[in-house]
């Protein structure tokens, strides 16, 4: 880790820090980092991944329409509509 | 201090207070964080309606930390709760002491809720994962959270979890009704044996190992061998959980952009502005740091290093458990390595809740019910939750006699 990994980090994640939260971030990846040994010490290349503790199976339903939420509702907490829409700037130019 | 961050009317009989990443339609849902302040949500969570139907009332949304995965509250946008010792307390504990509730219904993601009740000498139970909906809670960390109770006794928490176990069409991870009921029962502890995970206990300051002895010292007088055992493979579910939960967290509050709701920033000019400035303005240090670790473990330098390896990690964890629970009913350690914290030490140390989840993380990456009574925590077997807490109640009972 390095700072312009952080810096590509950030950009990534639409997120800006303050010089001294890249500091404070640079040191929570080197504590991170140090505590790996954890792992690397268990001998894992026979082990299956296991994404979910549950037998996890595809869960459908029938193929049909449910009432939709109104469009005014879903907008009520909108930080800015208007005429129905969500506003935001030029996307595109 | 604020103990709920937005209150119902006044109630008038059982209550409950709901921490606030569990949505509802009557109150606004934050989740401790500044981006939804004030956000309505457009259907209740399925435990709401639960609760309501057992003729529980909602008193009101209680405090907690921003996306409830800190140490014990403490990075709420709404302010970190105290206690008369000066000592940090979750909203919860300090609701359920004032006798305000008698229960709180959360989302464990970090064992918040299982720290804040071993310091406050309350119950906590984190039910076996996919027993209780988690349709309408706020996603951290899918894969380990669970929706819990906290109470001031074993009694009061077996009655608000019963009422909220079963099966929930709306959340895929939901089991089928017949293995939900079976978080309801109470059966036997066979083996009569407890296994005492003795790393944890050593790293544990005077008072929370005087705590472990005083529970093994009931559980011998109530017929339960207690035997040490050799734990080392538990103590790696803490790096692969935090590696998990970041990389689980940094997902799922990408959705949080200030576009469609939420908090927008007020100055911007292009949209990456409006994105970047608005997640920058809303969102906390720790959950920012946590948000850029969990992006960079699943960066294609670090996926097999780190994901991967911390999802193989899961899987010895959960077999090294299995191994524990063919000879033993269940595992005592703490829930926290301290009695006590403050706010000038999470302060100094920001990102605490790091290191000292290394007791709640066992649970948490297994999906295995955990029990904190008496300021120790249990952890069972998978559905093993009214065991535990009927043993829970007996040490209750034990503790009135003496």
């Amino acid at each position: 880790m390095n700072m312009d990994i952080l810096v590509r980090l950030e950009k990534l994640n639409q997120l800006r820090l303050t010089e001294e939260q890249r500091a404070q971030q640079l040191a929570f990846f080197a504590e991170r980092e140090a505590e790996m040994a954890q792992l690397d010490a268990i001998d894992t290349a026979d082990v299956e991944r296991m994404v979910h503790v549950l037998p996890l199976e595809n869960v459908l339903r029938e193929d049909r329409a449910d009432e939709p939420f109104s469009r005014e509702d879903l907008q009520a907490g909108a930080p800015q509509a208007d005429d129905g829409y969500w506003q935001v700037p030029r996307t595109v130019d | 201090m604020t103990l709920l961050i937005n209150r119902a009317q006044e109630t008038a009989g059982k209550s409950v207070a709901l921490e606030d990443l569990i949505l509802t339609t009557a109150l606004p849902t934050t989740g401790g964080s500044k981006m939804l302040e004030g956000y309505m949500s457009l259907f209740d969570a399925t435990v709401v309606g639960k609760l309501e139907a057992a003729g529980y009332e909602i008193a009101g949304k209680a405090n907690i930390g921003e996306f409830g995965f800190d140490l014990l509250g403490e990075t709420s946008y709404f302010g970190a709760c105290e206690n008369e010792q000066g000592e940090l307390e979750a909203a919860s504990s300090l609701l359920l002491a004032d006798g305000e509730v008698e229960a709180v219904v959360g989302l464990d993601v970090n064992g918040t809720q299982r720290r804040a009740a071993a310091l406050a000498d309350q119950v906590c139970v984190k039910p076996t994962y996919g027993t209780v909906s988690r349709f309408g809670t706020i996603a951290v960390a899918c894969s380990g959270e669970a929706v819990c109770v906290t109470a001031n006794t074993a009694a009061e928490a077996q009655d608000v979890l019963s009422a909220i176990v079963g099966h929930d069409d709306k959340d895929g991870t939901s089991l089928p009704e017949e293995r939900c009921a079976l978080a309801k029962t109470a059966a036997e502890m066979p083996k009569k044996k407890i296994a005492l995970a003795k790393s944890f206990v050593e790293a544990a300051d005077d008072l929370t190992k005087a705590a472990i002895a005083e529970f093994a010292s009931f559980a011998e007088k109530a017929g339960f061998a207690v035997e040490e055992i050799d734990d080392a493979i538990l103590l790696a579910a803490r790096p692969a959980w935090n590696v998990l939960m970041s990389a689980e967290l940094c997902n799922n509050v990408s959705r949080f952009d200030g576009v469609k709701y939420g908090y927008r920033a007020t100055q911007y000019e292009t949209i990456d502005e409006l994105y970047t400035n608005s997640r920058t303005e809303a969102f906390g240090e720790l959950l920012k740091a946590t948000i850029l670790y969990g992006s960079e473990m699943l960066s294609e330098e670090n996926y097999d290093k780190m994901y991967d390896k911390s999802l193989r990690v899961r899987r010895v964890v959960v077999e090294e458990l299995a191994r524990i629970f063919a000879d033993y009913d269940a595992v005592l350690l703490p829930a926290c390595s301290k009695s006590a914290y403050t706010l000038a030490e999470l302060e100094a140390d920001k990102f605490l809740c790091f290191k000292d989840n290394a007791c709640t993380a066992v649970a948490s990456i297994s999906g295995v019910p955990a029990v904190v009574v008496g300021g120790v925590q249990l952890v069972g077997p998978a559905f093993s939750d009214a065991a535990l807490l009927a043993l829970a109640a007996q040490f209750e009972s034990a503790e009135e006699v003496r």
